[in-house]
């Protein structure tokens, strides 16, 4: 998989997708467009200030106004908004291949594909087959979120009581950045995920993957620590009795990237310090820290939830 | 006896006598004295209160601004540790709500208070103390909204406190509270000064001064005061809402109630979008009064600015859903904002060439003024035409909410409003200190607030594409921003220090430097004419003016006016006098008297500041209790300063001119006042109108059935009742014009009554069909159109016991009434409420039902 | 002594209304605000009602035929500005003579211009329903 550059994921003239595309070349036009109108207008103003010696004819400026004040701008706005809206009615579609839903929650995303087997729950990393248009309905449990990876497009707000869509559709590959755009209270900064785009075909087979439940032995003594702390009553671990449906759902927890909603590397390490000091990870949220889990019983559950594929 | 005065040729002035002259002045000397030492808060004439306006905004500028230090210290860096998340939340919070609420819309006021009365030729404004409560208002309000911050309670919901975030107790302390009730509280002062403002424009300009002669800068003054009474009335409703929603659990922002959290963001931005036309506006004024001084020429395209202005200011609220782009609205609504945003730049451009045409057709003096408009320029025309690309729905899908957006917003507001507020602090320091300000250190600050800022902002653009959302606390190396980060901070700090620069330069002690000359700066507009040194009455003869700038094209008119040749040049009866003119040709219609110096205003802003802030911990009872004071105090405040009958019915203004001393109906300013204050009033009560319709469109089953509705019934009795408590005030005026004053008394009693057992019905009518506020967004939106009525019911018993006192103290006669007149007209909006109520409660839900 | 004339306040309601001289002003620009809100409602209502990806056909001549007759009605004002208040076109020269007739003059001619921008805001409110088709 290529990876896009550090600096650059979450780019808006990244390119990675067909809706990011029509917005750059928009964006290019304007840009140079509203250089150059700045240009003349600043240009005129500090001419007309240095013009000293030679006033000019009152009639003369006096058409500058009915020029450069109504003639320009109803042209240039005019055309600029027609225009725009030729690109929002061709960026804007109901339908896509693929349907992803994706609920915000506070701070992270809850996930979920629908296929023709049914929905298939992940958290915090889409991903994406290269070249098709997704389809992406979007929902908020609790206050408005919003849905933003730049490089692909644009964002869509998640609200409370109503259902958003975003289309989307990938022309890079590549592991693409996601924020949430609208301020959601307290960790709204950590509130990120990963879109990685993907061959069609292992997509597919990611998809599948997802869809299975997890490997686990019922004698797993990772397992039982993850019981007994009570971790089953918010988290999800599919084909086991841990079911929650607070967080973030852990089936396949260490195939992802990242953890805490997109901001750590998925590592032993920090995985062992999420449970051990998770406000100072990421503050605010609702899990709570676990500090008394150290040694041996810390390291058993990491090992074990870094086994889970 | 029916004659009207020809005032382009009035009788000859008396000859010029010295000791007639020394007299008048010593007269006006001790009437318009302001109050020393301790005293001084007492004071309400515009100088005062404008100066303390003026103060207090940019002592909340100079705090949101160091708040904005701290949050740029904070991002200088990645994964920066300087704040804390819920600190940084907190600051940024705050730093928008100061900015916008504390400093941008209040130096407005304070900068229109400062000089509007002396453009308009004029001793002060119309109401001087309602501008005192106003400014108390506005200092208390400002106090405890900043001051949150410092026990850790601050908002910490975004300046635009989006629900659920801020209606959920979940998600949002104490913070919300003291944001919704502080700036409520703030939006009284805002609407006061709305009010004063208006009725100066319209009512206390000079003799003569026709519409076609008004300054530019008064245009705008009206325009935006005119703006602020319907922009900032949605917010107080949607304010109303949310408290509603936060203390009691009423139902109106929560999705599993029937409620709609989008409902916010409409009531909110309905406000928020004009909101930064009320603040560009005014510092636009600014320009279009400076830059002809500096041309030494009249404005070129006057009429044009003049059509921009009012266009402007229509098309500003067809804007507010492109703040709204990304909330999946059809694209087909999203289109018609886009496309009125997008025609704004007519307008915009139109008062932007007449700058530059003016500036052609002149030989420009350079001056540090001139430098801060040249700034000005710069920078706003680069930040409209970036607000051009935002107002594009699928660019704003990138941009929204990213830090391109924090660039445009700041390129547009510090462009188009704090540049050219420098150059109006630069251009009429003179005017109010008589002293000079530094050149030197005036370019000074001018290039380092000019270079720091677009080393801030510029590179923030950029931060945005690389898709940096706003309002993060903190960010990682591996995203890419840092340096751009980096950079803007530098920036931010190198704009602090040019501050700083100009603060001292406005602070600087001057005591022993030298006056300036009359006229400094040779301008042509009316504030200019002020003798060196100022005299504390603004003008010492109120003149007559036939032209648009009259210290230029009317050579005499100083001289004159110091001579005391024109209208009120003398204070025989010791009261504070000024001539009120009608709105179309300024004909003199009555001699005005205003109250002096008055610690009452002082009283009523203390007790109703009181009690927001003693709503906010929920302490009812003190709360109950501020606001018997703050009642009290304002009756106070009314009965002895307001419709007091003169001791002779007309007195001599000057040149032949004899004049009323007393007026009722709309011939008084009352009258307007009462008038406008009630279009706003209107304003907030369409607000919650909205509401009720926003959720019968977006919501299938907001109607219940039939058996949840309130009886009709009861709600056409509740009606009859209301009405016929309107019609006693009718009839009570109507009496007391007759003479018979204990008839008018006895019908102003009797509607009190009426009023109550009408809304008696109506909340028997929502009870009995067993509405709760705390279940369903209808049920909710019933009670609070009735908690409406209910109110002004309150407020309009109040009113009608205090014209009956009026009546019965013999301080309302059938002569001199205006007390019953400005009742009535309070009483006709009332009734117009309650006839909406009525067919938003009984007859619109009937007529879908039966559809 | 100067000779003692007396005027008679002439009231100021009567004036602004009766003799038409304020509210001419914002007659256009209210005609546009009217269409806009209007244009907005019917639309939202539609799409509301009749769910996402429906035809706007129906709402899209409604928008642009309340729009012809907003402009209609902005025209009638125009002519009124011109007829009624001696309002111009002109941007050569200033209305700064000091009678009511100069001050209606100038009345008319902004009235006149904000009639023109109030007609091509109303053309921009159109253009979106033109060019999109569906909810």
């Amino acid at each position: 998989m290529v990876l896009a550059g550090c600096g650059g994921r979450h780019n808006w003239l990244a390119a990675a997708g067909e809706e990011a595309r029509a917005v750059e070349t928009l964006f290019w036009i304007v840009l140079v467009g509203a250089g150059v109108i700045w240009a003349l207008v600043v240009g005129l103003a500090v001419y007309a200030h240095r013009a000293e010696a030679k006033p000019h004819r009152e009639r003369e400026a006096r058409r500058f106004i009915l020029w450069g004040g109504v003639a320009l701008p109803v042209l240039v706005v005019g055309g600029l908004l027609i225009w725009g809206l030729l690109i929002l009615r061709d960026i804007t579609a109901d339908d896509g291949a693929l349907t992803v839903r994706v609920d915000g929650e506070r701070w992270w995303w809850r996930v979920i594909y629908d296929t023709p087997e049914g929905p298939v729950t992940t958290a915090n990393e889409i991903r994406l087959p290269l070249g098709e248009r997704a389809l992406f309905r979007l929902t908020a449990d609790d206050v408005i979120h919003s849905f933003w990876v730049p490089a692909l497009g644009g964002k869509m707000d998640m609200i409370p009581g109503r259902e958003t869509t975003l289309a989307l559709t990938p022309r890079r590959l590549g592991n693409w950045g996601g924020l949430c755009a609208e301020f959601c209270g307290g960790a709204h900064a950590l509130m990120r995920f990963d879109a990685i785009v993907m061959e069609p075909d292992d997509f597919a087979a990611w998809l599948a993957q997802e869809a299975q439940p997890a490997r686990v032995a019922m004698d797993d003594p990772g397992f039982a620590i993850f019981a007994e702390e009570g971790c089953g009553a918010c988290h999800a671990i599919r084909g086991t009795e841990a079911q929650g449906p607070v967080g973030p759902d852990l089936t396949h927890l260490a195939s992802r990237d990242k953890l805490g909603a997109g901001i750590y590397d998925m590592t032993p390490e920090n995985i062992a310090r999420w449970i051990t000091e998770t406000d100072a990870m990421k503050p605010d949220i609702d899990m709570p820290s676990y500090p008394g889990l150290r040694g041996a019983r810390l390291d058993t559950l990491v090992s074990f939830l870094m086994s889970l594929e | 006896m029916t004659e009207e005065i020809d005032l382009s040729k009035p009788p000859p002035a008396e000859p010029y006598d010295r000791a007639r002259d020394e007299a008048q002045r010593a007269r006006l000397m001790k009437v318009w004295e302001t109050p020393t030492g301790w005293r001084r808060i007492s004071a309400v004439n515009n100088s005062s209160v404008g100066k303390w306006y003026l103060l207090t905004s940019f002592a909340f500028f100079t705090f949101a601004g160091f708040l904005a230090l701290l949050i740029r210290a904070q991002l200088a860096v990645p994964n920066n540790d300087l704040l804390s998340q819920s600190l940084y939340n907190q600051l940024f919070t705050l730093h928008g709500t100061a900015m916008m609420f504390l400093f941008a819309v209040p130096i407005f006021e304070a900068v229109a208070i400062l000089i509007l009365p002396e453009i308009l030729g004029a001793r002060d404004l119309p109401f001087p103390r309602l501008s005192a409560f106003g400014y108390w208002c506005f200092l208390i309000g400002g106090i405890f909204v900043c001051g949150s911050v410092f026990f850790g309670v601050a908002p910490d919901g975004g300046w635009f406190m989006y629900t659920p975030l801020s209606s959920d107790p979940d998600y949002s302390g104490l913070g919300a509270d003291i944001w919704l009730l502080g700036l409520s509280f703030i939006e009284v002062s805002s609407i006061a000064a709305a009010v004063e403002l208006i009725v100066g424009v319209l009512k206390s300009r000079p003799p003569g001064m026709r519409l076609n002669l008004i300054p530019l800068y008064c245009w705008y003054v009206l325009v935006v005061a005119g703006m602020i009474l319907f922009a900032f009335p949605p917010l107080i409703a949607g304010d109303l809402l949310l408290e509603m929603e936060r203390a009691f659990g009423w139902a109106f922002f929560d999705p599993d109630r029937g409620g709609d959290p989008l409902l916010w963001q409409h009531l909110f931005w309905i406000f928020g979008h004009p909101e930064v036309y009320i603040i560009f506006l005014p510092s636009i004024a600014l320009i279009a009064t400076i830059l002809p001084t500096f041309a030494g020429r009249p404005m070129v395209g006057h009429s044009w600015i003049v059509l921009s202005a009012v266009g402007v200011a229509f098309l500003s609220f067809g804007l507010w859903v492109h703040h709204m782009f990304t909330t999946g609205l059809p694209e087909i609504s999203l289109s018609f904002f886009s496309a009125a945003s997008e025609a704004v730049a007519v307008p915009t451009g139109i008062q932007i060439f007449c700058f530059i045409a003016t500036m052609l057709v002149s030989k420009l003096r350079r001056s540090v003024p001139m430098l801060f408009a040249g700034g000005a320029l710069a920078i706003f025309v680069f930040g409209g035409l970036t607000g051009v690309m935002v107002a594009l729905v699928p660019f704003d899908w990138q941009a929204h909410d990213s830090y391109f957006v924090v660039a445009h917003l700041h390129y547009t507001l510090i462009g188009g409003m704090l540049f050219p507020l420098f150059a109006g602090v630069h251009y009429w320091y003179p005017f109010v200190t008589q002293k000079r300000m530094s050149d030197r250190l005036g370019r000074w600050s001018f290039w380092l607030m000019f270079g720091g800022f677009n080393l801030a902002f510029l590179p923030m653009h950029w931060t945005g594409v690389m898709g940096m959302p706003r309002r993060v606390w903190t960010y990682d190396v591996t995203d890419g921003w840092a340096v751009l980060n980096m950079v803007s901070t530098i920036g931010a700090f190198v704009f602090a220090a040019g501050f700083v620069v100009l603060a001292v330069n406005v602070l600087w002690p001057r005591g022993k430097a030298p006056l300036v000359v009359r006229n400094l700066w040779n301008a042509g507009t009316m504030e200019w004419s002020g003798e060196v040194p100022d005299k504390p009455w603004g003008v010492r003869s109120i003149p007559y003016i036939h032209t648009r700038y009259p210290l230029w094209e009317q050579k005499e008119l100083l001289g004159e006016m110091d001579r005391g040749e024109w209208f009120l040049p003398d204070a025989e009866e010791g009261k504070r006098e000024l001539i009120i003119t009608d709105i179309l040709d300024a004909r003199p219609l009555y001699v005005q008297r205003v109250g002096g110096p008055s610690y009452l205003t002082l009283g009523s802003a203390f007790c109703l500041g009181a009690v927001f802030i003693l709503a906010t911990f929920h302490l009812w009872a003190l709360t109950l209790l501020f606001g018997a004071g703050f009642i009290g105090f304002t009756l106070w405040w009314l009965w002895t300063g307001t419709s007091e009958i003169p001791e002779k019915p007309e007195k001599m203004a000057g040149r032949g001119l004899v004049l009323p001393t007393y007026a009722q109906g709309n011939n008084s300013p009352g009258w307007w006042a009462v008038f406008i204050t009630m279009t706003g009033d209107m304003t907030a009560f369409m607000g919650l109108v909205f509401s009720y319709f926003f959720y019968w469109t977006a919501l299938p089953d907001f109607l219940p059935g039939a058996a949840k509705l309130p009886g009709f019934g009861w709600l056409l009795i509740g009606l009859a009742l209301l009405l016929a408590s309107w019609l006693t005030a009718l009839a009570a005026r109507e009496r007391l014009a007759g003479g018979s004053a204990g008839q008018a008394m006895a019908l102003l009693v009797a509607g009190v009554p009426l009023g109550a057992a009408g809304i008696g019905a109506w909340g028997w009518a929502a009870w009995s069909a067993g509405l709760d506020p705390t279940e369903a967004s209808f049920d909710a939106t019933v009670w609070v159109l009735i908690l409406w009525m209910g109110l002004h019911l309150l407020l309009d018993a109040v009113m009608r016991l205090y014209v009956a006192a009026r009546i019965w103290r013999k301080r309302c006669t059938p002569r001199y009434r205006a007390d019953s007149a400005n009742l009535t007209l309070f009483t006709h909006f009332l009734a117009l409420t309650a006839v909406v109520i009525f067919a938003l409660l009984a007859l619109f839900p009937m007529l879908m039902g039966g559809a | 002594m100067a000779p003692r004339r007396k005027i008679v306040p002439p009231g100021d309601a009567p004036r602004v209304i009766d003799q038409g001289s304020v509210w001419i002003l914002v007659a256009a620009p209210s005609i546009w605000a009217a269409h806009f809100l209007i244009s907005y409602w019917v639309a939202a209502i539609w799409c509301a009602k009749l769910g996402r990806g429906t035809s706007l056909a129906e709402p899209r001549w409604i928008i642009a035929g309340l729009g012809a007759l907003c402009i209609g009605a902005i025209i009638g004002l125009a002519v009124l500005a011109v007829r009624r208040y001696g309002g111009v076109f002109v941007i050569f020269e200033e209305i700064t003579e000091s009678s009511e007739r100069g001050r209606d003059r100038f009345v008319g001619h902004v009235a006149l211009l904000l009639c023109v921008l109030s007609a091509a805001a109303i053309l921009f409110t159109v253009i979106p329903g033109m060019v999109l088709g569906q909810c």
